[in-house]
């Protein structure tokens, strides 16, 4: 009797701390759909508005289609590009995304089976990712203009496969060193070559891995800044350096827009981190978290 | 290949071909290995050498952009190191940043180990809370900047419903406050990254061997002692890792204070990162900011190099563990 009065608090304070938590999970989130909604009298209205009383499309028409009924935000917005910054996001993160995984999983295949890779090597891989981009990235873009990279997708390509390259290893490293190598053995010994085993054994059992995998990196990718804001000017906008300018010198912060292109900015994340979710822990447990 | 079949099959191998074969694919492996690591290697030092020349350069010769070709800079030897490190707001930004890493890792781990702690045991409702809690780290950390402005402004929503909660007028100012600053990018990195722990925690905990605590409920242990005495030792390279991650995440992070304050009010969010871009891309002082990225890359690569070989000693550690286990239970089959 006692012990069950004692697991019902325990569950009681369980589902409590969570709901908080969910709450305050939520309510940023909540408040940035929110005000994406939001006519522009109550982007700054004291006392705030939660939820708005006048919804309306506006904000999400304005920044998607660059047709502004507002002539009060006119100046921030008629500079805007968002689709051009979405198709180059989208060009950026998929082009590294694929390389780093690609070329991750070949790299992880090798060290994983023949270890073409000390495990020092393999640690020392992480460098690459540990150090802050910021020490390396002023005389970065003046040697990108030398090179005519700077403004360009493929120099951010370049960047970009060399900083989430590290991640991509360990983490399909982590799926390969699953597949036992009992079955390439057992391929090998009727007959398949090398290339047949990886295609056709190895790779039919990573390949939940390996897309967890590019969707742990192309979000990585997606929402990177530091590097966007200074490698790319004017050209090759992405979208959290597009995001930025939605500022205008006399009407300051266009929240409403501003909120509608973070709404379209985020949701793609939220859909591939929920449908990965499983596998997020993987990304960065460097072979600690073991089943 | 059908040579290869017969060898096997017939289990009598004769040696020689045996030693050809493994020669053969040696050589195979090697090639292999090279075939994959000579792009990534050029590619690496492509970029990676002329950049450090380029910033090496720099430090020791004295360029503004104001100065016209970067080939014509001034030398001044080491001058450039003595400026950065006598300056105090580099000092100042070297503390920041180390507050502010340490502060938002502590807070990262004790509320993701919290949460993953009530739920690393099934329950009702498990699935949705995951997905739930995973969102802030999806969040991408621009547009947590732009929505915390609206947020944390002093006549937004977070005083207000502080207001209504404690029944008081609430004028914090997170966002003006030159006290305060710092504090809300702490704590807008704890929420944007708690997620990271707590999922690391989980898997941590989840994987944990059941027969040792299985063994120590058996000898009376309580659930304390338990926790303390079994599952934490069992988790260190896991803690070790989380919070290894967070730190170096947290050292380099820029876009939310960035966005937010722009190393402002007055220079209380100023972190290293800040600090460097505004020495290089605001005030121009090329060199300077050099000197700096210098001084700040050292420091960085011996933290990192530290780093790596408390990793690695966990990671060997729970080799050792999972080798034993493995044994074991080979041992109770036979």
């Amino acid at each position: 009797m006692k012990r069950s009065t004692k697991r019902r608090w325990f569950t009681l304070f369980r589902y409590t701390i969570l709901t908080f938590w969910v709450l305050i999970v939520g309510f940023p989130i909540f408040w940035m759909v929110s005000t994406s909604f939001k006519p522009d009298s109550e982007w700054y209205a004291n006392p705030p508005v939660y939820i708005s009383e006048d919804p309306t499309l506006d904000n999400f028409v304005t920044v998607w289609t660059s047709h502004t009924s507002t002539l009060k935000t006119q100046e921030a917005e008629s500079m805007q590009r968002p689709w051009t910054a979405l198709g180059n996001t989208l060009l950026v993160s998929l082009l590294s995304t694929t390389l780093a995984v690609g070329f991750g999983a070949l790299l992880a295949y090798g060290v994983s089976r023949h270890r073409i890779l000390s495990e020092v090597r393999m640690f020392q891989l992480l460098i690459l990712r540990m150090i802050p981009p910021i020490v390396v990235v002023a005389p970065l873009s003046l040697y990108y203009s030398t090179l005519g990279l700077l403004d360009s997708v493929s120099g951010l390509v370049i960047v970009y496969f060399l900083t989430t390259l590290p991640y991509a290893v360990w983490m399909s490293k982590s799926f390969i060193d699953e597949v036992p190598r009992e079955m390439e053995q057992a391929a090998e010994i009727l007959g398949a070559t090398r290339w047949q085993t990886i295609r056709e054994v190895v790779l039919p059992l990573i390949r939940s891995g390996l897309v967890a995998t590019f969707l742990f990196i192309l979000i990585l990718t997606w929402s990177e800044y530091l590097l966007a804001l200074i490698l790319s000017k004017a050209e090759v906008v992405t979208l959290p350096i597009e995001l930025s300018k939605y500022e205008g010198s006399t009407e300051g912060r266009v929240y409403g827009r501003q909120a509608a292109l973070a709404v379209g900015i985020t949701l793609p994340l939220v859909i591939i981190g929920i449908f990965i979710r499983k596998h997020l822990a993987r990304g960065f447990s460097f072979g600690m978290v073991r089943k | 290949m059908s040579t290869t079949n017969s060898d096997t099959r017939g289990g009598g191998v004769d040696q020689p071909r045996v030693a050809q074969r493994e020669v053969t694919r040696a050589r195979a492996v090697r090639r292999f290995k090279w075939t994959i690591l000579t792009p990534f290697i050029v590619l690496l030092l492509a970029i990676l050498i002329p950049v450090l020349l380029l910033q090496l350069y720099f430090s020791f010769n004295s360029w503004t952009i104001y100065l016209g070709s970067w080939w014509d800079a001034d030398f001044v030897g080491l001058g450039m190191f003595k400026e950065v490190l006598t300056d105090p707001r580099f000092g100042w930004a070297i503390v920041r940043s180390l507050y502010f890493a340490v502060g938002s890792t502590f807070g990262c781990f004790v509320i993701g180990f919290g949460l993953a702690l009530l739920m690393y045991r099934p329950f009702k409702g498990n699935a949705l809370y995951y997905a739930l809690f995973i969102l802030p780290m999806l969040t991408v950390p621009i547009v947590i900047a732009y929505t915390a402005e609206m947020l944390l402004n002093q006549n937004g929503p977070v005083n207000d419903i502080l207001a209504w909660l404690t029944a008081n007028e609430v004028t914090i100012r997170w966002l003006t406050s030159p006290d305060l600053a710092l504090t809300t990018v702490m704590i807008l990195e704890i929420w944007n990254w708690t997620p990271f722990t707590f999922i690391i925690m989980l898997a941590g905990l989840s994987a944990l061997p059941k027969e040792p605590i299985e063994a120590a409920q058996i000898l009376g242990a309580s659930r304390w002692r338990i926790f303390w005495e079994v599952q934490l030792p069992l988790l260190r390279p896991v803690i070790f890792l989380a919070l290894i991650l967070r730190f170096l995440e947290a050292m380099a992070e820029f876009p939310k204070a960035w966005a937010l304050f722009q190393g402002g009010p007055g220079t209380t969010t100023e972190t290293i990162p800040v600090y460097i871009y505004i020495t290089t891309w605001q005030y121009f002082h090329v060199s300077k900011g050099a000197a700096m990225s210098y001084v700040v890359m050292l420091m960085m690569i011996v933290i990192v190099l530290i780093a790596i070989r408390v990793l690695r000693r966990e990671k060997r550690s729970l080799d050792v563990i999972y080798e034993r286990q493995r044994t074991e239970t080979a041992g109770v089959g036979a």
